[in-house]
C-alpha cells in the first residue's frame, strides 16, 4: 500500500446513525485512511487539520452532522465557519483545497460514508502525492499515537 | 518640536494634571534614531520627551492588555490603533470608559527598512518632514521621498483617520481606495498554487522563532501561546520547516476577524519576513463572506464568535466539497 | 608576516578552499547578509560596514540540532554523529569571533565539554575581517574588545581599498595564505595606522569601572520596571546576540528525536517550573536577567563581560531599546544598598 495516497478522516462520533456504518469506519476502512474520531466537528481545531497535512496527508476528510442535527446543538455551525475559512486559507498558502473534503451526514444517509470515502480516495489518487506543507516525518500506517 | 507634538503634549499634560488618566501611552525619542520608543507618562511634569512622527512604528494598543481593568489609560491612536482598541474592547480586554483615546489622523508609517535599504544600516539621525525624510549618516546627508518609504501596510491602509476617539488632534486626511488590500490578495491568488507555496516556504524558512510578530501584535495576548504548549505539543519546537510553517499559518489564522492590518508584526520581524499577505487574505475573506471589518466598532461580534444557520459555504449536506 | 590578498581574487581563493573544507562566508539573503556555504555561484557580501544580521554563533551552535535519535526497528538510541568536516569561516567580524571564544567557556569547559560544539570548533578556521569603519551602533571598545580584536581568529584581514592585508595569527591561518605576496614594511605601517585609528575613534559607550558591583546593587531597583515597560518580550535581542547561548532540550515524539533549540530568557516559558511557579514572572525580571547576565553574572563565572559590543540588539530592537543606554541609565541611578566595609 506504499503507493496509495494517505487520507485522514476526522469523524464526528455522532454523525453515523447506522451501527453498521460506524462499524465499517471503525474496523474496515481502507488501509490508507487514517481515522481520528472527534466528539463533534466543533471540537476540530485548525491545528488538527494542519498536523494531518504536515504529517503527509494527501487528503483530509471531515464528516459531521447536518445543521440542526448536531448532538451539541450548534457545534457543527461554528465549525462550518472556521473550517471553511481554514481550507480557503490553506489553499491560499499552497495546499490544494480539493484535498480537503467535507461531508455532512443525515439520518437517511445510511451507507453514504463508504461511498464518500471511496469517491474522495479516487479524487485524491488522481491529484497524486501532495508536495505542499508535508514537512513533518511521515505518518506511520495505522496512525501515530503519542 | 512640531506643532502636532506640542498639541499632543499639552493634551497629555492636561489629562495627567486633571487626573483624567493614570497613564498616557505615547512615543518618546529613543536612543536609536530609527525607532522612537513607546513611552508611558504618569507625571504631567515629566511629559517632555514625547515625540510623534512617521517612524513611530509600534501599535500602541499592544500595551493595553498589560494594565488592570480599573486603570484609566489615555493613548495616542492612529487609524489602525483605534481599530485594535475597538477589537480589544470587544474582547473585553479593557472597559471603554477607562480609556481616553487621543486620535491622530495618520500620514502613514515610514518603514525603517526602506531607509536602511536606501542609505545603509548606519544611521545617525532621521527627520520626518511633510513630504521628505532627511537622514544623516556617516556617509553624508540624504533626502528621501517620504511616499517611497511608506510601509506596505500603510500603502494599503483603509482607515487612516482614527475611529471613536475622545479627542482628535490634527486635520483629517483623505482615505485611500479600500480595494488595495483585496487587490494584493487577488494578485497573489493569481500566481498559481505551486508559486504560492514556494513563496510561503521561502518566507517562513527565514523565521528564527523569536516571536516578535506575536509580541508586537495587540491581538496576541494569550496567556499561553499554542507554540508554548507542551502537552500535547502542537507544533515542532525547532526551526524546522514544519515548525516554522505551522507557526505562521496558525498565528495568522488566530487573527481571523481580529487583525486590523496594522503591519506591526512585519515591522517587528528581524528577518524581513512578509506575513501581512496572510492576514490580508483572512481580512478580505471575512469581508466577502460576512461583511465584517475588524475594529470598526466595539460591538459587532467577530465572525468566528458567531454562526448562522444560513451560512453559505462548502459544507454541503450530503455532498463533498464545493 | 603580513600578506596581501587582492579583492578581485577573493572569490577564486574561497572557491579553491572548497576542495579541502566547507567554506562559509557572508552572502546576501533578501536584503541582509548571512553566513552561508560557498558554492559555485556565490556572491560575497562584506562591503557593508555592519555585521551579518544572523549571528555566526549558529555555525557552532545551530538554532536547532538533533542530539539523538530513537530507532524503532532496533529499539535503541543512536547518538547523532558529531560533525567531522573541516571548515573555513571567512569574513567573521572580530566581535563575533570573540563571542565564540566566550562561548567556549560554556561549551568547552574541561569538566563538561559539549561534543558537538567541540567538534565544530576543532574543525573550524576563522578568518576575520577587521572593522575599519565601525558603525554608530557598535561599542566593542567599551566591552574589553575592539574593531581589530584578534581573539578566536586564525587570521585577520584589514581593508586597504582594493586589497586585503592578511595577518595570519595561528599555524592554521598561515597555511591558508602561504602563497600570497608579502606586504612591504610601509604597508604594514599603514595597516597598523588604520587599526589604531579605528580603535581610537570609537566612542566609549559607558565606563566599565565598578559597573558590575553597581548593577548588583541595583538588583531590586525599580529601574528595571522602567526598561520593561516598552519591552515587547520577543527574542530578537537574544537570538541575534552572538554570546547568548541558552537552549532548551525537547523530545520530538513524532520524529523520535531529541533536539536542542535556542531558548531565550526573554520568554515567559523559559523560566517557568513544573509546579507552575515562575521565578521570573514579569518582563521586569526578564529584562534585568538579560542585562545582568551579560554585565554581571558572566564576570562571576569567567571574569569576562558577556557582551562583545556587536550592536545587533541595538539595531534590531523593534521598540528602540538600546542596551548601551540601559547601562548608562543604570550607572546614573544611585543604588539604595548601603556600602558595608
Amino acid at each position: 500500500m506504499d503507493t496509495a495516497k494517505k487520507i485522514v478522516l476526522f469523524q464526528c462520533q455522532w454523525c453515523l446513525y447506522a451501527p453498521e456504518d460506524q462499524d465499517w469506519v471503525d474496523h474496515h476502512l481502507p488501509e490508507n485512511v487514517h481515522l481520528t474520531k472527534v466528539p463533534c466537528t466543533g471540537r476540530l481545531d485548525p491545528l488538527f487539520i494542519l498536523n494531518a497535512v504536515q504529517g503527509g496527508a494527501d487528503g483530509v476528510m471531515i464528516s459531521g452532522c447536518v445543521p440542526e442535527k448536531c448532538h451539541f446543538k450548534e457545534g457543527n455551525l461554528s465549525a462550518r465557519r472556521q473550517m471553511d475559512e481554514f481550507s480557503d486559507f490553506l489553499n491560499y498558502v499552497g495546499y490544494d483545497e480539493d484535498r480537503i473534503c467535507f461531508t455532512w451526514l443525515d439520518l437517511q444517509d445510511r451507507g453514504r460514508i463508504q461511498k464518500d470515502v471511496a469517491e474522495f480516495s479516487k479524487k485524491v489518487e488522481a491529484l497524486g502525492k501532495s508536495h505542499s506543507l508535508n514537512t513533518r516525518s511521515v505518518l506511520p500506517q495505522g496512525g501515530a499515537h503519542d | 518640536m512640531t506643532e502636532l507634538e506640542n498639541r499632543i503634549l499639552a493634551e497629555a499634560q492636561r489629562l495627567l494634571s486633571e487626573n483624567l488618566a493614570d497613564v498616557v501611552i505615547a512615543f518618546k525619542q529613543a536612543d536609536t534614531p530609527l525607532r522612537p520608543q513607546p513611552a508611558f507618562f504618569t507625571d504631567a511634569e515629566a511629559v517632555n520627551d514625547l515625540v510623534y512622527n512617521g517612524l513611530c512604528q509600534n501599535n500602541l494598543a499592544n500595551y493595553l492588555t498589560r494594565y488592570p481593568r480599573e486603570k484609566k489609560i489615555a493613548m495616542v491612536v492612529r487609524g489602525c490603533e483605534s481599530r485594535s482598541v475597538n477589537a480589544l474592547v470587544l474582547e473585553n480586554q479593557h472597559p471603554r470608559e477607562n480609556l481616553y483615546l487621543i486620535g491622530i489622523p495618520c500620514e502613514g508609517i515610514v518603514d525603517w527598512r526602506k531607509i536602511v535599504e536606501a542609505v545603509g544600516e548606519d544611521v545617525l539621525s532621521v527627520q520626518d518632514q511633510a513630504d521628505i525624510v532627511v537622514v544623516r549618516t556617516p556617509k553624508g546627508e540624504f533626502t528621501l521621498d517620504r511616499a517611497a518609504l511608506m510601509h506596505g501596510s500603510c500603502l494599503r491602509c483603509t482607515q487612516k483617520n482614527p475611529l471613536g476617539t475622545d479627542v482628535t488632534i490634527g486635520k483629517p486626511v483623505a482615505e485611500q481606495d479600500p480595494h488595495l488590500l483585496r487587490e494584493r490578495v487577488k494578485n497573489f491568488e493569481a500566481l498559481g498554487i505551486q508559486t504560492r507555496y514556494e513563496y510561503f516556504r521561502q518566507e517562513s524558512e527565514r523565521c528564527i522563532r523569536c516571536y516578535a510578530c506575536r509580541e508586537a501584535c495587540p491581538m496576541c495576548y494569550c496567556e499561553e501561546c499554542f507554540v508554548d504548549h507542551t502537552g500535547p505539543r502542537w507544533t515542532e519546537s525547532g526551526v524546522t520547516p514544519a515548525g516554522m510553517q505551522g507557526w505562521h499559518i496558525i498565528r495568522a489564522f488566530h487573527q481571523t476577524g481580529r487583525c486590523t492590518s496594522c503591519g506591526a508584526c512585519e515591522r517587528a520581524c528581524p528577518m524581513d519576513i512578509h506575513m501581512t499577505y496572510l492576514t490580508d487574505k483572512l481580512n478580505t475573506d471575512m469581508y466577502d463572506k460576512y461583511q465584517f471589518v475588524a475594529g470598526l466598532d466595539a460591538k459587532t461580534q467577530t465572525p468566528f464568535a458567531a454562526f448562522n444557520l444560513d451560512d453559505k459555504n462548502r459544507f454541503v449536506a450530503g455532498g463533498t466539497s464545493k | 608576516m603580513t600578506y596581501l590578498l587582492k579583492k578581485s581574487e577573493v572569490n577564486q581563493t574561497l572557491r579553491a578552499w572548497t576542495s579541502k573544507a566547507h567554506v562559509y562566508a557572508p552572502q546576501k539573503v533578501q536584503k541582509y547578509a548571512q553566513f552561508l556555504p560557498v558554492g559555485e555561484d556565490f556572491e560575497l557580501s562584506v562591503e557593508e560596514p555592519h555585521n551579518t544580521r544572523f549571528p555566526p554563533k549558529a555555525l557552532f551552535l545551530p538554532q536547532s540540532e538533533t542530539l539523538l535519535k530513537y530507532n524503532p526497528q532496533k529499539r535503541e538510541l543512536e547518538s547523532a554523529k558529531t560533525p567531522d568536516q573541516p571548515r573555513i569561516i571567512f569574513g567573521i567580524r572580530p566581535c563575533d569571533a570573540k563571542a565564540v571564544t566566550l562561548l567556549d567557556s560554556v561549551f568547552s569547559s574541561e569538566d563538561n565539554p559539549d561534543p558537538f560544539w567541540q567538534a565544530r570548533r576543532d574543525q573550524s578556521v576563522l578568518v576575520g575581517l577587521g572593522c575599519d569603519q565601525p558603525c554608530a551602533t557598535c561599542f566593542c571598545t567599551s566591552v574589553e574588545s575592539g574593531p581589530f580584536d584578534r581573539s578566536g581568529l586564525d587570521a585577520i584581514l584589514t581593508d586597504l581599498g582594493d586589497t586585503y592585508a592578511v595577518e595570519p595569527l595561528t599555524e592554521r591561518g598561515v597555511s591558508l595564505f602561504e602563497n600570497l605576496t608579502v606586504a612591504s614594511a610601509e604597508t604594514t605601517q599603514t595597516i597598523q595606522a588604520i587599526q589604531e585609528k579605528a580603535t581610537r575613534e570609537m566612542p566609549i559607550a559607558f565606563g566599565r569601572e565598578g559597573l558590575k558591583a553597581h548593577l548588583d546593587e541595583l538588583f531590586e531597583n525599580e529601574i528595571w520596571e522602567d526598561f520593561a515597560k516598552s519591552c515587547l518580550g520577543c527574542g530578537i535581542c537574544t537570538f541575534l546576540c552572538p554570546t547568548c547561548f541558552c537552549f532548551d532540550i525537547v523530545d520530538e515524539v513524532r520524529k523520535s528525536t531529541r533536539e536542542r533549540n535556542w531558548d531565550t530568557c526573554m520568554f515567559k516559558v523559559y523560566s517557568i517550573e513544573a509546579s507552575g511557579h515562575n521565578p521570573r514572572p514579569s518582563r521586569r525580571e526578564r529584562t534585568r536577567q538579560r542585562l545582568m547576565h551579560k554585565y554581571s553574572y558572566w564576570l562571576d563565572h569567567t571574569g569576562q563581560t558577556g557582551c562583545t559590543g556587536c550592536g545587533r540588539c541595538v539595531r534590531y530592537c523593534p521598540v528602540g531599546l538600546d542596551i548601551r543606554a540601559m547601562v548608562r541609565k543604570s550607572v546614573a541611578t544611585p543604588s539604595e544598598v548601603p556600602h558595608v566595609d
